[in-house]
């Protein structure tokens, strides 16, 4: 849980104390919000102990096994929902019988990994491109506003190959797709937090704290940060599943991890064929996905309510009255 | 052989372009063996009907100039007639040349440098006026015309003047090299001996084209037809098709040609998902309707061999097709024979195999040519690895080679084509670790794949390697990869990936082409692949088979093991 937050929550963790205090509250009240975290942390989990689980089930990521497979159908794998048995508790891989239950598990270390850095190198490129758009002088805002629209419409693939055949063929494949993914598709995200912040510096509040003297990087860390959590982490709860698929199509056309590292993305692409043959073979990887995601948004919109001011303001009308603060030991986000 | 970046280059396409150009696909249960008549719905073929053919690719650049088929394609082959053509029967049968607008196949003379051809009689355009052999010459000569390219480049090699003719649109006077002493006679003299000639002269090139209806460029729009169908439409180069029957083509002419449907309607542009689903669903005119151009995949032949019904509707082809791992011999550590032998007893061509697709998608390979008697196919081998690979006789060969911690790179595309692509490359992979050799995997993008192993400064020292003849002929496939002559050293058309140059290599493909009897040929060719194949340069991982799915009402289904898939000419929607 911990782990997890930290990466949509840059922005909560440069509010006063007491506020973060106060926002782990209400996000506490929230049980859907908590169920997913939960699961998050659970994936996160299972993905590090992964060579544990294993070594439990006795199976590893590469090895085939040719007997596992109907080599005259196509290698469909013989038995019932791709072939889970005793050894294989999620069946094996069509074509080469893989086992199914353990590439998931390193799968999930890749994806995880790549779409959670990646989000995490688009979020910070975001704001401070963002930022520095609303907050600058014209010039700057007209050049970083221009960047962002050649970032926004420049084929994200075309350049991610081109990066890749650039890169020595030694870098690891996990860290260049981060990179690739985070630098070039941080445009959305400026996009954002620039009309975000434009947005909050007409509002009052913001204008007193300009007005007062407070410096623009003052003002953006006191006054326009904590406004821009909300929306960030809610952008940056949707950017999570959307860069695995990222990672997915770059696995697809050769640039994703290197095989036969299993990954989400490249599992998806290769069983999107077999749906109807082998449906456990297309239903594993996307549930995991279709899990990650969905845990990623619910929590996106726990955090999100409990980080909106007027959300909170309009719980405390709903409850009759100012709620006390209450401090509890360890109870930081 | 100063044509040979071209040629190479082209010949690695022209698997593929039979495949788009030519290639349908379909045929009875297992219906490949050999006999006769194919398979199909039940009862006798009748005329009539609309036959419609579900593609991916359009039938790009129609004009007979710029095809590049083997045997004269599928499509084209109904608009096209040809000097010979192959012959329009199931499995082997179908790899012979036979006569089609010539009586014979042709007469050779001075060690298969001349050939001589007569013309049938009774011969028409679809406007009723006569082909005469002037027409082919002319046909012949535009193919060489700067405008009109794409088409093999044998011809350009092997005509006396090939090399710098311009086409007729520059150089009005013609090429010497092909004589018309009268309406019914070609004499073509060759600068070196060809014993394949027949086989080149099934391609669309060979097709008449009447001078004063040539239109240049445009002519694809509407060709001039010599066969069975004309072109009624012809939409966004060759997307959208119509075929309608020709009343002056005659049937006893044409004895390889059967035309049983009225009109025939090719549509493009389709992904082989959809393809799959609508022959297989058979909804309308879908269910008179095959594919030229999209085999089924793993997953389909999975979910299709599942139900009986549509399990009896999916041809069976053979194209000559080998797909390999090429060394590069010169250098480390694979200029040592015991690593590239050792490499060959590590390899499980079951795995290898699953990953292509299966056993019914491809057949484990342990020779170079393909397992046809056309290309002649003589049974080696020489690193007997056994179904799954024999990881003790690696280990010691690599013992004895003093390479027991070898760490080697494999080059593969990431095209997801079952050929070349991650999957074949991984099922190798697995399979040599087993004899202790850790093989990294590079991939490249396809393009980038095709230029680098093509380019002898940038070739990989291992990669997935597939070669596929022009013609059902061990010549075409053998010289290309080992003839010392071809080593192409600038740019990307090298296909002597092994850069192999021996004289008694050489010479022995020189003296095989002089010999005319496809047989006899055949023979040597085969004690030829042998004898390189006791090199190792190379370690041939398995021949792919096609699976393609036809119309519940389609009849009368041939495959010939020429292109692997069904002969649209013999089809019968009735």
């Amino acid at each position: 849980m911990t782990d997890l937050l930290s990466t949509p929550e840059p922005a909560a963790g440069l509010a006063p104390a007491s506020g973060a205090r106060q926002v782990w509250r209400r996000l506490r009240a929230r049980k859907s919000a908590l169920a997913a975290a939960a699961v998050l942390g659970l994936l996160v989990l299972l993905a590090l102990a992964a060579p544990l689980l294993a070594a439990l089930e006795g199976q590893d990521p590469n090895t085939y096994h040719d007997a596992l497979v109907d080599s005259a159908r196509g290698g469909v794998p013989l038995g019932d929902f791709g072939g889970i048995s005793a050894e294989h508790w999620l069946g094996v891989e069509p074509g080469t019988g893989r086992d199914m239950f353990v590439r998931l598990l390193y799968g999930a270390r890749v994806s995880l990994l790549v779409a959670l850095g990646a989000t995490v190198v688009q979020v910070l490129i975001g704001l401070a491109v963002g930022l520095g758009a609303a907050l600058g002088n014209r010039f700057a805002d007209s050049a970083l506003t221009h960047l962002t629209d050649v970032m926004v419409s420049m084929p994200l693939l075309v350049f991610a190959i081109a990066m890749v055949a650039v890169v020595p063929a030694d870098f690891p494949r996990p860290l260049l797709l981060v990179f690739a993914i985070g630098l070039l598709a941080w445009g959305s995200t400026a996009r954002l937090v620039r009309g975000q912040t434009l947005s909050l510096k007409k509002l009052d509040y913001v204008s007193a704290a300009r007005l007062t003297g407070g410096s623009s990087w003052r003002v953006a860390r006191r006054e326009l940060l904590p406004g821009l959590a909300a929306p960030v982490i809610t952008y940056a709860a949707i950017l999570v599943p959307s860069n695995i698929v990222i990672e997915s199509t770059m696995s697809f056309l050769g640039v994703g991890v290197k095989p036969p590292t299993p990954s989400w993305g490249q599992m998806l692409s290769t069983a999107n064929t077999w749906f109807r043959a082998d449906p456990a073979y297309v239903l594993l990887p996307a549930s995991m996905l279709f899990v990650t995601t969905l845990a990623f948004t619910v929590l996106a919109d726990g955090v999100r309510v409990a980080l909106d001011p007027r959300e909170a303001s309009r719980l405390r009308v709903g409850r009759g009255g100012r709620e006390s603060r209450k401090s509890r030991p360890g109870g930081t986000a | 052989m100063r044509q040979l970046p071209a040629i190479s280059r082209r010949v690695a396409a022209a698997a593929v372009s039979v495949v788009l150009l030519g290639g349908a696909a379909a045929c009875g249960p297992e219906k490949s063996g050999g006999d006769a008549k194919g398979g199909g719905a039940d009862g006798a073929a009748q005329k009539g009907g609309t036959l419609t053919v579900l593609n991916r690719q359009p039938q790009k650049q129609f004009d007979p100039a710029r095809l590049y088929t083997s045997g004269g394609g599928n499509v084209p082959s109904l608009v096209y007639r040809t000097l010979t053509t192959r012959n329009r029967e199931s499995g082997a049968e179908g790899t012979k040349v036979v006569p089609d607008l010539a009586t014979d196949i042709g007469r050779a003379s001075d060690d298969a440098k001349t050939w001589t051809y007569t013309l049938k009689d009774g011969l028409k355009y679809e406007d009723g006026s006569p082909i005469t052999a002037a027409d082919i010459k002319y046909g012949i000569e535009r193919s060489f015309a700067a405008e009109l390219s794409g088409g093999a480049p044998y011809l350009r090699d092997w005509l006396v003047g090939g090399d710098t003719y311009q086409g007729p649109y520059k150089e009005k006077k013609g090429l010497d090299s092909i004589e018309t002493p009268d309406d019914k006679t070609l004499v073509f003299h060759l600068r070196k001996s060809e014993g394949d000639f027949p086989y080149l002269a099934t391609s669309t090139q060979f097709a008449p084209v009447p001078k004063a209806k040539d239109t240049g460029a445009k002519y694809a729009e509407h060709p001039v037809s010599s066969g069975p169908y004309k072109v009624v439409k012809n939409e966004n180069d060759g997307e959208q098709m119509v075929l309608e029957r020709n009343e002056n083509w005659s049937e006893a002419t044409d004895k390889e040609r059967h035309a049983y449907p009225d009109r025939i309607e090719v549509k493009s542009g389709l992904s082989s998902a959809v393809i799959n689903q609508r022959l297989s669903a058979g909804q309308g005119a879908d269910a008179a309707a095959v594919t030229t151009d999209t085999n089924l995949g793993p997953a389909e032949l999975a979910q299709v061999t599942g139900d009986k019904k549509l399990a009896s509707r999916v041809g069976t082809g053979h194209f000559g097709y080998t797909n390999y791992l090429a060394f590069n011999p010169k250098a480390k550590p694979f200029d040592d024979p015991k690593v590239r032998q050792a490499i060959s007893y590590a390899v499980n061509r079951t795995s290898v195999v699953n990953a292509a697709g299966g056993s019914s998608l491809a057949e484990p390979a342990t020779t170079f040519l393909p397992n046809q008697k056309s290309f002649g196919f003589t049974p080696y081998d020489h690193f007997a690895a056994g179904a799954t690979g024999d990881a003790a006789k690696a280990k010691e060969l690599l013992k004895q080679a003093g390479q027991e911690n070898l760490e080697i790179t494999l080059t593969h595309s990431t095209a997801q084509d079952f050929e070349t692509s991650p999957d074949i490359a991984t099922a190798v992979q697995a399979a040599l670790k087993e004899a202790g050799i850790k093989v990294k995997l590079a991939g490249l993008e396809s393009n980038d794949y095709d230029e680098k192993v093509h380019s002898l400064d940038k070739q990989p020292d291992l990669f997935l390697a597939h070669w596929g003849a022009d013609w059902p002929s061990g010549g075409p496939f053998l010289a290309p990869i080992f003839d010392g002559r071809q080593i192409v050293k600038e740019g990307a058309g090298n296909f002597n990936t092994a850069r192999l140059d021996d004289s008694k290599i050489n010479d022995e493909i020189d003296e095989i082409n002089k010999i005319t009897d496809h047989d006899a040929a055949a023979k040597r060719w085969g004690a030829l692949d042998r004898k390189i194949g006791e090199q190792a340069l190379t370690v041939p991982l398995f021949h792919p088979v096609y699976k393609r799915l036809y119309g519940k009402d389609v009849k009368n289904v041939v495959i010939s093991d020429w292109t692997g898939v069904l002969d649209i000419s013999q089809v019968a929607v009735k």
